[in-house]
C-alpha cells in the first residue's frame, strides 16, 4: 500500500520536474536532479510492492499498537489543531493569553489535576515569554496583553 | 601560536563559561528524560543561539550534545528506557547491574568511559582535522560530489534496520532540500507560488518539527504514561575507577578507536558506533557468557564509543562541510547562518575559531564528570517529572523556538507540517536521521554535481579524471557493489530457508 502510495508520488514529481527550464546550452540543469530523486521514490515504491505482493497475505493497512487505543488519535489532532490556532490567532490575541489556552487544554487532556494545570500554564508562559522577550529579543506578539512592565 | 592565544581569549570570558554550564545543564536534562534525544537537545538549543556570539553559540552545542549522550546511560541504568538512542546498546545489561545493586558501578563506569571517550575523540579531531584540511584543499567539485555521494550512502544504509526504508527517507530529505530558488540554474522549484518558499525550506523549525514536534505527538498519543519507579540510592560513583580502568583499558582503547573511525564516517553517528562497539566487545571478550547478565565489560567499550564518535563527527563537518551525524548537521546549519562557512579555507582564515572549538571540546569532556556526579546524585526526582507537564511545555518552547528562526508564522507552520511528517515516518518505521542528512547535503551534492558537468560539458568520465576523485568514486561505487551482493545473497538465503521449511 505504501509501495503504491510511494511509486505514484515519484511519478508526480518527476512530472513535474520536467515543467522546470533548463539552463541554456547545458544538458543537467534545474530538472536533472528532482528527477533522479523522483526515479529513486518510484524505485523504492516498486521495491516495496514487489516485497508486499510476495509476502501477499496482511491487510492493506495495518494500525500500530496506539491506533487502536481510544483517545489516542483524538489526542493527536487535538495537539495539532492547538498549534494550528496559535498560527491563526497568535497575532490578534498576543503570545501570553494563547500559550496559557494551549498549556491548560493539553494538560487537562493528559489528566493534569485543574489547579496543577493552571499553575503550571501561567508560570510556563510567563516563563517562556520573558526568556525569549525580554532576554533574546524575539518579537512576540502583544495581542490582547498589556505591554509588561519588564 | 598567536592563533591558539586568541583562542583562549575568546573562551575564557565569563559569558561563554556561563553559556557552556548552563548548556550542560540543559543538556544533561534533557538526555536523561527518556524520549528526549541528545538530537532534540541541539535542535531546542538552536533557537538560543542565534542571539549569541558565534564561539558561544558552537561551543553550547558541543557541550549540550556532549553532556546529553552520557546523560542518556543514567535512565537505562535506572529504568531500562534508554535516554537517547545511543545508549540503546547497552541498556539491559546497565538494567541487569542496576537490579543486582550495582548502580553506582554502572553509573560511575558511564561517567568516567563517556569523559575519556569524548577526550580522546577530540585528541583526533585536533590532530587529524587540521591535516585533512591540507588534503582538501586540493578538492575540486569532483571530490565534493564523491563525499557527499559517501556520506548520503553510509546514511542511508549504516544506521537503518530496511535499507529501503532509509532510502525513501533520504529521498524526502533530497526533495525538501530541493524546495526554493536555492540551486544553479535559479529556477523556483516546488514553490507552488507561494513567496515564503522561495528561500526554501527553513532548516531550523524543519528540525524542531521532525525531532521535537513529533516526539512530543508520539508521546501523547500514548497519553504520556508514567515511568516505573524503581529503587535508587546511587552510592559514592568513583568507587570502581582505579579498578575498572586497570582492568579495561584494553576494551576502553578499543571502544575508542572504533567510536571515533565510525564517528568520522560522514552519515554514521553515536548509536552505530555503540550498537557495532557492543557487538565486537562480545565477540573478542574473554567471557562472552556473561554478556546479558551485568557485566560491565561490554557497557565500557559501547560508551567509550559513542561519546569518542560524537568529536570525531566534527573532522567531516568542519573539515568538508559534509555532517558526521545529525547533531553535526544541525551545527553546519548554525555556522551558516554565523557566518562561519564550514570547510578547509576555515582553517585557513579562521584558525582562532577552530583553536576555540577545541578548547571547548576539551573543557566539555572535563565538566562532564563534576556535572555528571551532580545529575547522578539528583537523577531519582529529575525522573520523577511527569511527562504529562513535560510535553505540552516543550511543544510551547517548540512554537517560539520556530518562530523565533524568522520572526514569522511561517517558521511555525513548517515546524507543525514536518512533525506531523516525522511522526508518520516513525510510524511507519521510515528512519528520521537520513532525511535530515539529506536535506543537507542534498544541496552539497546538486551543485557540484552540476558544476562537474558545466566544465566537462556534460561527459561523466569527469568524475573519474582526477586520482582523488577515482579513489574516492571507486570507493563509493564498491559500497554500493557489495550492499547489492549481500542484498543478493539474503534474499538466496531467505528463499533457501522458505523452500526447507
Amino acid at each position: 500500500m505504501f509501495g503504491v502510495l510511494l511509486l505514484l508520488f515519484g511519478v508526480a514529481v518527476g512530472l513535474y520536474a520536467q515543467t522546470f527550464p533548463d539552463i541554456p546550452g547545458q544538458r543537467y540543469g534545474a530538472a536533472a536532479f528532482p528527477t533522479a530523486i523522483a526515479i529513486g521514490f518510484a524505485g523504492c515504491g516498486l521495491a516495496m510492492l514487489v516485497r508486499g505482493l510476495r509476502t501477499a497475505s496482511g491487510p492493506l493497512f495495518t494500525r500500530t499498537e496506539w491506533t487502536r487505543k481510544p483517545g489516542a488519535l483524538t489526542s493527536v489532532l487535538v495537539t495539532i489543531l492547538c498549534v494550528v490556532a496559535y498560527i491563526l490567532l497568535a497575532r490578534r490575541v498576543g503570545f501570553i493569553p494563547m500559550a496559557v489556552v494551549i498549556l491548560i487544554v493539553l494538560f487537562r487532556m493528559l489528566r493534569v489535576p485543574w489547579w496543577q494545570s493552571l499553575l503550571l500554564a501561567v508560570l510556563a508562559a510567563f516563563a517562556c515569554d520573558y526568556v525569549f522577550r525580554s532576554i533574546l529579543l524575539v518579537p512576540l506578539p502583544f495581542g490582547l496583553m498589556p505591554r509588561l512592565p519588564w | 601560536m598567536n592563533a591558539i592565544l586568541a583562542a583562549f581569549e575568546l573562551v575564557f570570558t565569563w559569558d561563554v563559561m556561563l553559556t557552556l554550564v548552563s548548556a550542560a545543564l540543559f543538556g544533561l536534562l534533557v538526555g536523561a528524560v527518556p524520549g528526549l534525544t541528545a538530537t532534540m537537545a541541539t535542535a531546542l538549543l538552536v533557537p538560543l543561539t542565534f542571539f549569541m556570539d558565534p564561539i558561544p553559540a558552537v561551543g553550547a552545542m558541543v557541550t549540550c550534545a556532549a553532556m546529553a549522550i552520557f546523560a542518556g546511560d543514567i535512565p537505562g541504568a535506572l529504568l531500562r528506557i534508554p535516554g537517547t538512542p545511543a545508549s540503546a546498546a547497552y541498556v539491559d545489561e546497565a538494567y541487569a547491574m542496576t537490579k543486582r545493586g550495582e548502580a553506582e558501578t554502572v553509573l560511575g563506569a558511564c561517567v568516567l568511559f563517556s569523559a575519556i571517550g569524548g577526550l580522546f575523540g577530540t585528541a583526533v579531531l585536533i590532530f587529524a582535522a587540521p591535516a585533512l584540511a591540507e588534503v582538501a584543499l586540493k578538492f575540486s567539485s569532483q571530490e565534493y560530489f564523491w563525499m557527499a555521494l559517501l556520506g548520503l550512502t553510509c546514511a542511508a544504509f549504516i544506521g537503518a534496520s530496511s535499507p529501503v526504508r532509509g532510502l525513501v527517507s533520504l529521498l524526502i530529505g533530497l526533495l525538501i532540500s530541493t524546495v526554493g530558488l536555492n540551486n544553479p540554474a535559479g529556477v523556483p522549484r516546488f514553490t507552488f507560488g507561494s513567496t515564503e518558499m522561495l528561500a526554501g525550506i527553513d532548516f531550523i523549525p524543519a528540525m524542531i518539527g521532525l525531532f521535537a514536534v513529533s516526539e512530543v505527538f508520539r508521546t501523547i498519543a500514548a497519553g504520556a504514561p508514567p515511568w516505573d519507579t524503581v529503587q535508587t540510592r546511587v552510592g559514592n560513583i568513583f568507587r570502581n575507577w582505579g579498578g575498572m580502568v586497570r582492568t579495561y583499558w584494553r576494551q576502553q582503547l578499543r571502544g575508542n578507536v572504533l567510536g571515533t573511525a565510525i564517528g568520522a564516517i560522514p552519515g554514521a553517528g553515536a548509536d552505530v558506533a555503540a550498537y557495532v562497539s557492543y557487538a565486537v566487545s562480545r565477540r573478542f571478550s574473554k567471557t562472552p557468557e556473561k554478556f546479558g547478565t551485568g557485566h560491565v565489560e561490554g557497557i565500557i567499550e559501547s560508551t567509550s564509543a559513542n561519546n569518542s564518535s560524537l568529536s570525531s563527527a566534527w573532522v567531516p563537518a568542519l573539515v568538508f562541510g559534509i555532517p558526521g551525524d545529525t547533531i553535526t548537521a544541525i551545527v553546519i546549519g548554525v555556522l551558516y547562518v554565523k557566518g562561519i562557512n564550514p570547510g578547509p579555507t576555515l582553517f585557513l582564515f579562521n584558525p582562532q575559531t577552530i583553536y576555540a572549538v577545541f578548547l571547548i571540546f576539551i573543557l566539555a569532556n572535563l565538566l562532564m564528570i563534576p556535572l555528571g556526579w551532580l545529575v547522578i546524585k539528583f537523577a531519582k526526582h529529575l525522573l520523577r517529572t511527569p511527562r504529562q507537564v513535560l510535553m505540552p511545555i516543550i511543544l510551547v518552547f517548540c512554537i517560539v523556538g520556530a518562530f523565533a528562526s524568522n520572526n514569522a508564522a511561517y517558521g511555525i507552520i513548517l515546524m507543525l507540517a514536518f512533525g506531523v511528517l516525522g511522526f508518520f515516518m516513525e510510524e511507519n518505521q521510515i528512519p528520521i536521521a537520513p532525511c535530515i542528512l539529506g536535506i543537507v547535503i542534498g544541496p552539497i551534492l546538486e551543485r557540484n554535481f552540476v558544476t562537474t558537468m558545466i566544465k566537462a560539458d556534460g561527459s561523466f568520465i569527469a568524475f573519474f579524471d582526477r586520482p582523488i576523485a577515482a579513489g574516492l568514486g571507486l570507493f563509493v561505487l564498491a559500497i554500493w557493489l557489495s550492499m547489492l551482493v549481500s542484498a543478493i545473497r539474503n534474499r538466496r538465503r531467505g528463499d533457501l530457508d522458505e523452500a526447507l521449511s
